[in-house]
């Protein structure tokens, strides 16, 4: 898994990991093990130095709303993010790291959407 | 044919040809790490993992670090650039931007928006009226090809790799060259001395390649906040 271990290390690097709201690092996230997590845009915020997204999962643990965090809007623009890819009550696969504490939420490695963009 | 002649010579002395064999070199542009992209690790700027530090700095390192650590917090985290030498030798994940002209070199760091203005030729400044900052107050020199920069009046500073104190030096040896593939390239030795951090001068090199659209971003980091202030204060307002 050389990409995440990058990406971490990248974040670490700059401290670029920070939701705005939230101001922590990334050494809560396990970038050893990304799984996939598919669910319903609720919310969704470019920014740096985070983006922000909320999806409605429904898993094994029930329904519920999960928020997650990943890397700035100007390094996800140039991972290939547009403006309006991303849209609210869309699908979205997301493969993320998962924290750490077993709870839910993560670090996002990479998002597909429901009409096959990626980034 | 005089006139002609004239022309010749007029464009001649304005091409930048003819400029060239006096000026020194142009580090105009947007560069961006040597490493494999946005967002990537730069493996040619490596600070010590474990920095030659005095039993001062071990000290103050260690509490920060103990202070951040359950929550993680940091300096970007909380929109604030990371400082010297720190902004330089992490820049190329996000681009930098160079702007030179005779009396002052600009350099942009796009994370943060971090600025650094190198003065070359500008009289000095009286150290009383100097206020220490996290980027601290640079000035340059040519010699030959090589931009040499020197920076003093840092803040003290715990919370970046490349931790140190109020007394800390930075000079910076820039100069242009070409890779393996004949591509422009642009390197800099970078060596800190601070004899209260560390017990001997550290020293890293740095190389950036242009990158290929050549175009900066705003790094607007705080909007959410303001944004997020926004809506609660429109829910505040909202008739109950």
């Amino acid at each position: 898994m050389k990409k995440p271990i990058l990406l971490l290390w990248s974040a670490l690097l700059f401290g670029l990991v920070l939701p705005a709201a939230a101001h922590h690092s990334a050494a809560q996230f396990n970038f050893q093990t990304p799984v996939s997590v598919k669910g319903v845009i609720k919310e969704f915020r470019m920014a740096n130095p985070h983006m922000r997204l909320v999806l409605a999962v429904e898993d094994t643990k029930g329904a519920r709303d999960i928020e997650f965090e990943g890397h700035s809007l100007n390094n996800l623009y140039r991972r290939g993010w547009r403006k309006d890819m991303v849209k609210v009550g869309e699908t979205l696969t997301i493969s993320i790291a998962p924290r750490k504490d077993g709870g839910d939420g993560g670090y996002v490695l990479s998002v597909k959407t429901a009409d096959g963009k990626e980034f | 044919m005089r006139t002609v002649i004239i022309i010749a010579a007029l464009c001649a002395l304005l091409s930048p040809g003819a400029q060239a064999k006096d000026a020194p070199p142009d580090f105009s542009g947007i560069w961006t790490w040597f490493g494999s992209g946005p967002g990537r690790a730069d493996p040619t700027a490596g600070w010590p993992k474990e920095p030659p530090f005095t039993k001062e700095a071990q000290e103050k390192v260690a509490a920060y670090r103990a202070l951040v650590a359950p929550r993680g917090d940091t300096p970007g985290g909380h929109c604030v650039g990371t400082g010297m030498p720190g902004s330089m030798l992490g820049s190329g994940g996000y681009p930098m931007e160079i702007i030179q002209r005779p009396g002052q070199i600009t350099v942009i760091y796009e994370a943060h928006t971090e600025i650094r203005r190198i003065y070359i030729g500008a009289p000095q400044v009286d150290p009383a009226d100097q206020v220490p900052s996290r980027n601290g107050y640079s000035t340059g020199r040519w010699q030959g090809d090589t931009l040499v920069v020197e920076t003093a009046f840092l803040k003290e500073a715990v919370d970046q790799a490349a931790a140190h104190s109020e007394d800390a030096k930075v000079v910076e040896r820039y100069r242009l060259g070409k890779d393996e593939k004949g591509e422009k390239l642009l390197t800099a030795e970078l060596t800190l001395t601070d004899p209260r951090f560390y017990t001997r001068p550290v020293t890293v090199t740095k190389k950036w390649r242009p990158l290929a659209n050549g175009r900066m971003m705003l790094y607007e980091c705080s909007e959410p906040e303001w944004e997020d202030h926004l809506e609660a204060l429109r829910k505040e307002a909202a008739p109950k």
